[in-house]
C-alpha cells in the first residue's frame, strides 16, 4: 500500500518544525554568548560552567533530584498496596475503584494543587487533625512538607494505575501454582506476585519521577517564594531575568540528566526481566 | 506529568481477566479489613482537597480556613470576573480544537506511518518520544524558544499550536499498536474488490481502529485540559486558560478560584459519568436487541462528524453570543489589551470602562515590573502598560512608547495630584499619566515590634535576630536594593558598584541569619492575619493590611525610602489607541479613580479621590497618604549597568535564601 505512505509527509513536516527545531533552539542558545542573535553568535561553554561552578545551583539541583527520590519512595510505598488491594477485588469493583482514582486526575492539576493552600494554612484542617492528635508541628504552608505532600498528591494516581494494571495482567493461575507447590502467601508473594508486578514498578517510578524533578508550580503554590526547585530556577531565567542563554543550558543538563536516568532505569528493568 | 493517561487508556482496554481460569480463588475475601481501610484513607486523600475546595466556594467569608456561612457572592464575582471567566472559554475551545485536529492528523499519520519504511516509522517514534519523554518544562521552553526566535507573537493562536503538537504524538500512541494488529492484506483487500484509496481508509481502515481513535481523542482532550506548563510559556498578550489564571491569581485569598475550581468539577464529573453510563446504557440495549451488535461499529463513524459539528456550533454561538451584545456604544466590538500589575483595579472599574465604550478588557498582570519588560521587549502588543517610574524610563530610553495626544488629556490631567506629574522619570508628561503612587516602607505588628527600635534601627531591623524568622522580604530586585542600600546609608539610584556589593552582601546577610520568607501579593493577605512581624512592603498594601488589622503599622525609615508612581503609557505597537486614550482618560476621572483606590488601598493620584478616601476609608491609617517633600525620599532612575548587575545579584540572593536553613 504505497499509496498511503505519503500521507505521513505533512507530519514530517510538522514534528521537524514543532518537535525537532525546539530542541535543537534550546542546544543552541544554551552554547551561543548572551546578547547573540540566530544570525551573528560566538560559541561559548560559559554557560555551562556557570551552572557547575556554582555551589548554590548544584544544591538547588540536588533537592530537585532528593525531593523527586522522596516523592517517588513514598508514591512506591503508598501505592504499591493500594494498587495490590485493588487488583484483589471483583471486576466490577475494580473498575469503580480505578474510575474513583482516575476522576480526580481530570481535574486540573493547578485546581487540586491549589486547594492544599487552604487545608495546609494555619488554622486549617489538616493543623486540626494534627493537635487533636497532639502531634507536635511547625507551619505546614510553605514549606518543604508542603511541597512534598502536594507532589504525592498529584503524582501518586500515575504508580497505582501502573502498578495494578500489571497486577491485573498477573495469571493467577499461577498463584495456585505456586500454593499447590507448597508456598505460603507471602512466598507466593515474594516469588511470583512482586517479580511479575515489576515492570508497572518501574514505569511508575518513571512516571513518578520525571514530572517530580521539574516540577515547578508545586513547589511555588505550596512550598512559598524563596522555594527553589530547578524548574523554578528555569522559569526564573525565562522569566523574569530573561537570560535565555544560562536557562536553555540549566534545561539541557536537566533534558540530558533526565534521558540517562532513563536509559539506566530502562536497562535495569531489561536486565531485571531476564531474570 | 500525563504519562498517566496513555496507560490509564490501555489499562481500561485490557481485557478482562483470563476467562477460562477458575479466578481470583486466593483473593482476600470481601470486605478484608485492612484492604478496606487502606481504600477509605486512599479515596479520603484524593477527595478531600476536592470536597474542601467545592464546600469553601460556598464560604460567605473570605477565609479559607473556617466556615461563616453559606452564600454565593464567589460565583457573582466569578461571573463578573472577565478574566476567570474567559481562562475557561480559552481552556474549553483549546481543548476542543486541539483534540479535533490532533485526532485527525494523528490518525492520518498513524495510519501512513503503518504503510512507510523502517526508516521512517522510527524517526517518527522518536520524535514524538521527546514531548513524552522531556520533562514538560523542556518541550515548553523550546516551544517559547521557537516562536520568538521566529517573531511569532504569542497568544491564541501560538497556545493552540502548542497543544496540537504535544497532542499528537499522544494520539498517535494510543492508535499505533491497534494498526499494528490489523492484517496488512485488509487494504489491498478492499482494493482489490473495487474500493478507492479514499474508501479503503475511511469503510475499512478507520472503522477498525475507532476504538483506539476514540480513547486517543479522549487522552489529547485531558492533556490539553490539564496543562499548564507548556500554555504558560507558549502563551502571550493576556490569552490565559484556567491554569494560568490559577498560577497567577493564587497569591491572595480568592475564594472565586474555588468557585470556578468547583465548576470544573461538576462539568468533568458529568462528562465521566455520561463516559461511562453511555456504554452502559448501550450495553443494556445491545442485550435486549442482539441484532444489531455487528452494525454498531460501522454505524458510528457517520454519527461522528454530526456530534462534532454539533459540538462546534455551539461553541460558535458562545464567541456570536459574547459578541452579539454589543450596541450603539463608541467602542464597540473592539478590544483593548492592557498589562498591569496583579491585584492592582477596583472591583468595578473594568466593568465600568467597558459598559461606558462597548469594549472588551483583556487584562494580563505582571508579578514585576522585569517580567512584564520581557514580554513587552519580545514583541508583545499591549494597548496600555502600567509600569513603575524607573521602567518607563527606561521604556523611553529604548524607543518603545508613543507620545500621547496631550490635547485629548488636558481635562483628565488636572484632576491630579501636582507630586505625581512633572517627575524625572518622564518630564512635562510627555509619555506618561499616574495611576497610582506611593512609599515603600516597613509593615509591622504593633504588638510584636515596638515603634522605638524601628526608629532606632530603619531598616537595619530586617538584620535584627530577634525578628528571626518573622519577617517578609518583597520579591522585588528595585526594592530589595533600595532597602539595603538605604540601611548602609547610600542613594538608592548610586551608580558605584562598590556600594552596590556592599548592599548585595547585606541582602545575602538578610537572607542567610534572618530566614526571611520572599513574598510578592502574599504578603497582603498574610499580614492582615498577624502571620509576621514585619515586612517591607507598598504603601498601598500596608493601607490595605491596617484596614483590616487594627494591630499593624507602617513605618517609614528616616534613611529614606523610595517615592514610586505607576503610570500609564501606551507602547509603539498598540493597536488600538485611541481606545487606550478613551481608558487613560476614563481611569482619571474620580468614580474610577475612586473605586480603584478604595478597593486595593493605593493612594490615587486623583486629587479630590485622595482627599476624600484620607479622611474616610483610611482615617488615621498613615500608610495612605504619601509622604512628600523629603528630600532622603528617591524617585528611582534607570541605569542599564546598575539593572543588570542587581537583577543577577537579585536572583543570587533568592538562590542562597532558597538554600540557607
Amino acid at each position: 500500500m504505497k499509496r498511503f505512505r505519503q500521507l505521513v509527509i505533512p507530519y514530517l513536516a510538522w514534528s521537524l518544525v514543532m518537535l525537532l527545531l525546539p530542541m535543537v533552539l534550546i542546544a543552541f542558545y544554551s552554547f551561543i554568548k548572551a546578547g547573540n542573535s540566530i544570525v551573528h553568535f560566538q560559541l561559548t561553554l560559559d554557560n555551562y560552567l556557570r551552572f557547575f561552578t556554582d555551589r548554590d545551583f548544584l544544591i538547588i539541583l540536588w533537592r530537585s533530584l532528593a525531593i523527586a527520590l522522596k516523592t517517588t519512595g513514598i508514591c512506591l510505598l503508598l501505592g504499591y498496596p493500594i494498587a495490590y488491594v485493588i487488583s484483589r477485588s471483583s471486576e466490577k469493583v475494580q473498575q469503580r475503584l480505578i474510575l474513583a482514582i482516575t476522576l480526580p486526575m481530570w481535574i486540573n492539576m493547578l485546581v487540586r494543587t491549589y486547594a492544599w493552600i487552604g487545608l495546609l494554612s494555619a488554622g486549617g484542617p489538616v493543623e486540626w487533625v494534627l493537635n487533636l492528635l497532639h502531634i507536635p508541628h511547625g507551619e505546614l504552608l510553605y514549606t518543604e512538607t508542603a511541597v512534598l505532600i502536594g507532589m504525592v498528591y498529584n503524582f501518586l494516581p500515575f504508580m497505582i494505575l501502573q502498578i495494578q494494571t500489571s497486577l491485573a495482567k498477573m495469571d493467577r493461575s499461577l498463584l495456585e501454582a505456586a500454593s499447590d507447590l507448597g508456598a505460603n502467601g507471602w512466598q507466593a508473594f515474594r516469588k511470583v506476585t512482586l517479580p511479575l508486578s515489576l515492570p508497572g514498578v518501574v514505569s511508575g517510578i518513571t512516571l513518578v519521577f520525571l514530572p517530580a524533578v521539574s516540577a515547578f508550580f508545586i513547589p511555588k503554590l505550596l512550598g512559598g517564594g524563596q522555594y527553589f526547585l530547578i524548574g523554578n530556577v528555569i522559569e526564573n531565567q525565562f522569566i523574569t531575568v530573561g537570560e535565555w542563554n544560562f536557562g536553555s543550558a540549566i534545561s539541557m543538563i536537566m533534558a540530558v540528566l533526565m534521558m540517562l536516568l532513563m536509559m539506566l532505569v530502562r536497562r535495569l528493568d531489561a536486565r531485571g526481566g531476564r531474570k | 506529568m500525563n504519562f498517566g493517561n496513555m496507560n490509564r487508556e490501555t489499562s481500561r482496554r485490557r481485557p478482562a481477566g483470563t476467562p477460562g481460569h477458575p479466578r481470583n480463588l486466593r483473593r482476600t475475601p470481601k470486605g478484608s479489613l485492612p484492604g478496606n481501610i487502606l481504600m477509605a484513607l486512599t479515596l479520603l486523600f484524593f477527595y478531600l482537597p476536592i470536597l474542601f475546595m467545592v464546600v469553601f466556594s460556598f464560604n460567605s467569608s473570605k477565609s479559607l480556613t473556617s466556615f461563616t456561612g453559606f452564600s454565593l457572592r464567589w460565583y457573582e464575582t466569578m461571573l463578573k470576573s472577565h478574566g476567570m471567566m474567559e481562562s475557561l472559554y480559552v481552556t474549553i475551545i483549546v481543548a476542543v480544537v486541539a483534540t479535533v485536529i490532533s485526532t485527525i492528523a494523528g490518525t492520518i499519520t498513524a495510519i501512513g506511518m503503518s504503510y512507510s519504511r523502517k526508516l521512517i516509522r522510527r524517526y517518527i517514534t522518536q520524535v514524538n518520544d521527546l514531548p513524552m519523554m522531556n520533562p514538560e518544562i523542556v518541550t515548553a521552553i523550546g516551544l517559547m524558544l521557537l516562536f520568538i526566535t521566529f517573531n511569532v507573537e504569542r497568544g491564541f493562536m501560538t497556545l493552540l499550536l502548542a497543544h496540537i503538537a504535544f497532542c499528537i504524538p499522544y494520539v498517535m500512541l494510543s492508535i499505533t499498536p491497534r494498526l499494528r494488529q490489523l492484517d496488512p492484506n485488509l487494504a489491498d483487500a478492499a482494493m482489490d474488490l473495487g474500493a478507492t484509496p479514499w474508501q479503503t481508509l475511511t469503510k475499512v481502515i478507520v472503522p477498525q481502529i475507532w476504538p483506539a481513535i476514540l480513547s486517543g481523542a479522549l487522552v489529547a482532550f485531558t492533556m490539553s485540559f490539564d496543562d499548564f506548563i507548556i500554555s504558560y510559556f507558549s502563551t502571550g498578550g493576556g490569552v490565559k486558560n484556567l491554569s494560568i489564571m490559577v498560577y497567577t491569581m493564587s497569591k491572595r485569598v480568592n475564594p472565586s478560584i474555588n468557585a470556578i475550581s468547583t465548576l470544573v468539577v461538576l462539568f468533568i464529573t458529568l462528562g465521566v459519568v455520561l463516559m461511562n453510563v453511555v456504554p452502559w446504557l448501550r450495553e443494556k440495549y445491545q442485550k435486549r436487541h442482539p441484532k444489531i451488535t455487528e452494525g454498531e461499529f460501522r454505524k458510528r463513524p457517520r454519527r461522528w462528524p454530526w456530534i462534532l459539528l454539533a459540538a462546534l456550533v455551539v461553541l460558535a454561538s458562545m464567541f456570536g453570543l459574547r459578541k452579539g451584545l454589543v450596541s450603539d456604544r463608541p467602542y464597540a466590538g473592539q478590544t483593548l489589551h492592557i498589562y498591569l500589575p496583579g491585584e492592582y483595579v477596583g472591583e468595578n472599574f473594568i466593568s465600568g470602562f467597558e459598559e461606558l465604550t462597548g469594549a472588551t478588557v483583556v487584562a494580563d498582570n505582571f508579578d514585576s515590573n522585569e517580567q512584564m519588560y520581557i514580554k513587552v521587549a519580545n514583541g508583545d502588543s499591549y494597548d496600555v502598560l502600567i509600569p513603575s517610574d524607573y521602567m518607563i524610563e527606561r521604556l523611553i530610553q529604548e524607543d518603545r512608547l508613543q507620545k500621547l495626544d496631550k490635547t485629548k488629556l488636558e481635562t483628565a490631567m488636572s484632576l491630579l495630584v501636582d507630586d505625581t506629574l512633572n517627575l524625572n522619570y518622564d518630564p512635562g508628561n510627555e509619555y506618561s499619566v499616574p495611576y497610582f503612587w506611593g512609599s515603600v516602607g516597613i509593615v509591622y505588628d504593633k504588638t510584636k515590634v515596638s515603634e522605638a527600635d524601628l526608629e532606632k534601627e530603619g531598616f537595619s531591623i530586617f538584620l535584627d535576630p530577634r525578628y528571626k524568622g518573622d519577617i517578609y522580604l518583597y520579591d522585588s530586585e528595585r526594592d530589595s536594593f533600595m532597602m539595603a542600600l538605604k540601611a548602609l546609608g547610600y542613594s538608592m539610584n548610586t551608580k558605584d558598584e562598590s556600594q552596590i556589593n556592599e548592599a548585595y552582601n547585606w541582602l545575602l546577610e538578610c537572607v542567610r541569619t534572618m530566614d526571611p520568607e520572599i513574598v510578592t501579593d502574599e504578603i497582603i493577605d498574610n499580614m492582615a492575619q498577624g502571620r509576621k512581624a514585619l515586612g517591607l512592603i507598598y504603601s498601598g498594601d500596608a493601607a490595605y493590611v491596617m484596614a483590616e488589622n487594627d494591630n499593624m503599622g507602617y513605618y517609614l525609615p528616616k534613611e529614606g525610602s523610595n517615592l514610586w508612581c505607576d503610570a500609564m503609557v501606551i507602547p509603539k505597537n498598540a493597536r488600538n489607541v485611541d481606545l487606550a486614550m478613551a481608558f487613560i482618560d476614563y481611569t482619571c476621572q474620580y468614580e474610577a479613580a475612586y473605586d480603584n483606590s478604595s478597593y486595593v488601598g493605593y493612594t490615587s493620584p486623583n486629587r479630590e479621590v485622595m482627599e476624600e478616601l484620607s479622611e474616610t476609608d483610611f482615617a488615621g491609617i498613615n500608610a495612605y497618604l504619601p509622604r512628600t517633600g523629603y528630600d532622603k525620599d528617591e524617585v528611582f532612575e534607570f541605569d542599564e549597568n546598575v539593572r543588570r548587575l542587581i537583577a543577577d545579584q537579585f536572583s543570587r540572593v533568592k538562590i542562597a535564601a532558597s538554600n540557607a536553613d
